[in-house]
């Protein structure tokens, strides 16, 4: 890694429906897990996408920001906004849409968009007072 | 007892317009988009400070040395000022808020005990932060 490195972080919402429920358990095996969200419902996310890297020496900036939104438009917020999550092709194996597991799936549709090297950490807010975060590189120690 | 990072949050508020002298006027109109026009922010600065709590106070830092500090180093160079402008410590710099972050690190290291200042975040709107956490970091 090198050093001189610069985080630069960016918020995004989105509005989507989810339940936890697992297919192969009983009614009553799901309700005494989950308790209230087996019933469909909904949150506004935040997604706040972190970047980092060194600052490019003309134009003062690690990534053009607008070029970051576009990407996290294009691959994540259109994808997710005003959607049923469960009914999401990266939930039909059987992955229920938790907050930790949507954050994993927005770092795959990322990734390869923005480079392993680039994006750095995903957080991602269910509501105002709860939010997950995900490192997706092997190497990180915590920030 | 083992170390305490405190971040405390400072606001100001500051014009700027992205330019660099390095590209011509249509490129930087092209990459900088509305940001090239003159505008400014409410800038807020998150400062993060590592140190062990004292046995006798239980604090970690005093604020109290930390704001007068930050107000020197900083604010009083920035608030109300047009950056990209009229504060000789940015000359010749883009303020990004990535240059601006690096900027006010090296204004602010040196004057605080020796190896505490652990980060500086410039959050420059709701939307977009800033941070760096100096040459070692990662």
């Amino acid at each position: 890694m090198s050093a001189d490195q610069v985080y630069a972080t960016r918020k995004f919402t989105f509005s989507a429906a989810h339940r936890y429920w697992r297919a192969e358990w009983s009614p009553a095996e799901n309700r005494r897990v989950f308790g209230s969200l087996t019933v469909p419902h909904g949150h506004n996310y935040v997604l706040e996408v972190t970047i980092r890297g060194s600052v490019d020496a003309q134009t003062g900036m690690v990534m053009d920001l607008a070029e970051l939104k576009r990407v996290v438009s294009d691959a994540v917020i259109q994808r997710f906004d005003h959607a049923d999550l469960n009914a999401d092709t990266l939930f039909a194996q059987g992955a229920i849409p938790t907050t930790e597991n949507l954050v994993r799936a927005a770092w795959e549709l990322l990734a390869p968009k923005l480079g392993q090297e680039r994006l750095w950490r995903l957080r991602l807010w269910e509501d105002p007072t709860f939010y997950v975060e995900y490192f997706g590189h092997a190497d990180h120690g915590g920030t | 007892m083992s170390a305490i990072q405190l971040t405390r949050q400072y606001h100001f508020s500051a014009g700027h317009r992205l330019e660099s002298a390095s590209l011509s006027p249509e490129d930087n109109a092209r990459i900088y988009g509305q940001c090239y026009r003159q505008h400014g922010h409410n800038y807020l600065v998150e400062v993060t400070v590592e140190g062990r709590p004292d046995p006798i106070t239980g604090m970690a830092t005093d604020l109290g040395a930390l704001d007068t500090t930050v107000k020197r180093f900083i604010l009083d160079r920035v608030d109300h000022y047009d950056l990209s402008s009229t504060v000789p410590a940015l000359a010749g710099l883009t303020t990004t808020g990535e240059n601006l972050a690096r900027a006010f690190w090296e204004w602010l290291e040196p004057a605080l005990a020796a190896g505490t200042l652990r980060r500086v975040a410039v959050v420059e709107t709701d939307n977009n932060t800033f941070e760096y956490r100096g040459r070692a970091a990662r």
